[in-house]
């Protein structure tokens, strides 16, 4: 059962050696995509190729359906995946800003990599700055520590704030998704260049789109959440206690502290 | 130079895949932009140590007596550096260049990437992480920060590419 690394199946030192193998299919797969390129990355800002949005999509839908299957199927514990902790308001502008610097330096960070490492100057400089910017944040850092730490929601999902089962948040992300495709290719038509556009038969599309929709109705259906909250169900008591009664919730994992603690920097 | 790159979905469908992998054996999922943090601290380490372990933020990749260099992401970055060149190699796109638009000059680009970097960096640690660490990863996982932080990406690059539209056009 997964994730393998939590259930002890390898050391420390193995998983350094599994970092460099998930980083190298990783930038192959970058720069297969053509993402060592910033004119092809930044061109989704000019509404003429959106192989950003395609690949990050498609992306976060497999992985995402692939840890709900796995999950149902028992292949993997998600109480023990690091789950990303929400800080709305850094998050916000610090995504704002991020952006900024996407179409300001044509990368970001991991695409930079893949850009110098082909021989752009410009995908070097870009990670000189990278490192100036880190250090500018630490040392300015003591008055950035309130807004840091601001906005603070727990490790809360989507399925928490919207209060719907994960296999329904599943769904619609997947029905969002076909849509996304279907908006951009018909805005890539219109403002790209289609020599350059990626070519694929309609039918293939169609069939993929219809899977996507259908493992997504799989899981609304069969909805995973229910293993979760199975053992809690016996433990309600009807006749007394009813507002004692509460579901087990995902934000319950607040900060022990409200000083500045980093347990260890999982996320990036 | 071949320009020909691969089909986006069938790029996605993949990346999905060795997320997946990662997550499965690891318990965690990709990212970068801390490995430059964690380089930035190494070098502050080097020629200042005590005001590097003075630092509040410094500090956290400075445990122990293990170089802050000694981490997950430093070596996936690595890895990632090296896939990059073996796909550029076979596909003969590796080239000196500076990449720009044409109507922009050189040095121009070259301090518009510093500035861009700049703010990437400052961005990626204020966040949390980066495109990948944050936006990448924890969508999949479909953490709520993560969905917000992807969004304000692209609408923070929205909104501000036509100031930068001769950088690329």
């Amino acid at each position: 059962m997964g994730p393998l690394y939590k259930f002890g199946w390898f050391d420390h030192a193995y998983s350094l050696q599994l970092a460099g193998l998930i980083g190298f299919m990783f930038g192959f797969v970058l720069e297969r995509a053509g993402f060592g390129n910033p004119r092809k990355l930044t061109a989704i800002f000019y509404l003429r190729d959106f192989a950003v949005l395609k690949v990050m999509f498609t992306a976060i839908i497999v992985c995402m359906l692939g840890l709900l299957y796995f999950f149902f199927f028992g292949w993997i514990d998600l109480g023990r995946v690091y789950l990303l902790p929400t800080f709305i308001w850094p998050q916000i502008v610090g995504g704002l800003v991020l952006g900024i610097g996407f179409v300001m330096g044509g990368y970001c960070p991991t695409t930079s990599v893949v850009a110098t490492v082909s021989g752009k100057l410009d995908g070097l400089i870009f990670i000189i700055g990278m490192m100036l910017g880190s250090v500018l944040f630490a040392e300015i850092f003591p008055f950035l520590k309130g807004f840091y730490t601001s906005g603070n929601m727990g490790k809360i999902r989507l399925t928490d704030v919207f209060n719907i089962n994960s296999g329904i948040i599943a769904f619609l992300v997947c029905l969002m998704a076909v849509g996304a495709y279907w908006f951009v290719e018909k805005v890539e038509q219109k403002f790209g260049d289609k020599d350059t556009l990626p070519k694929g038969s309609p039918k293939v599309k169609r069939t993929a789109a219809g899977l996507l929709i259908l493992l997504g109705l799989i899981l609304a259906v069969v909805n995973p959440d229910r293993i979760i909250a199975k053992p809690a169900i016996p433990a309600i008591k009807p006749e007394k206690q009813v507002e004692r009664v509460q579901k087990p919730s995902a934000t319950s994992e607040t900060p022990d502290s409200i000083g500045f603690k980093i347990v260890d920097d999982e996320g990036c | 130079m071949n320009d020909r790159y691969s089909n986006p979905y069938v790029i996605g469908v993949i990346l999905g895949l060795i997320l997946l992998f990662s997550f499965y054996t690891m318990g965690r999922g990709l990212g970068s932009s801390a490995s430059f943090a964690r380089i930035a601290t190494a070098g502050v380490k080097l020629v200042a140590p005590e005001h590097a372990k003075a630092n509040a933020y410094f500090s956290k990749y400075i445990k122990g007596k293990r170089s802050p260099l000694i981490a997950w992401l430093v070596f996936l970055t690595i890895g990632a550096a090296l896939g990059g060149l073996f796909s550029a190699f076979i596909s003969n796109r590796i080239k000196g260049e500076v990449a720009r638009g044409p109507s922009i000059s050189v040095s121009i680009r070259l301090w518009l990437a510093l500035g861009g970097g700049i703010l990437s960096g400052f961005a990626a640690r204020l966040a949390r992480g980066c495109t990948s660490g944050q936006a990448l990863t924890g969508a999949a996982e479909l953490a709520f920060g993560s969905w917000v932080f992807m969004f304000c990406i692209f609408a923070g690059a929205y909104a501000t590419a036509y100031f930068f539209r001769k950088e690329w056009l």
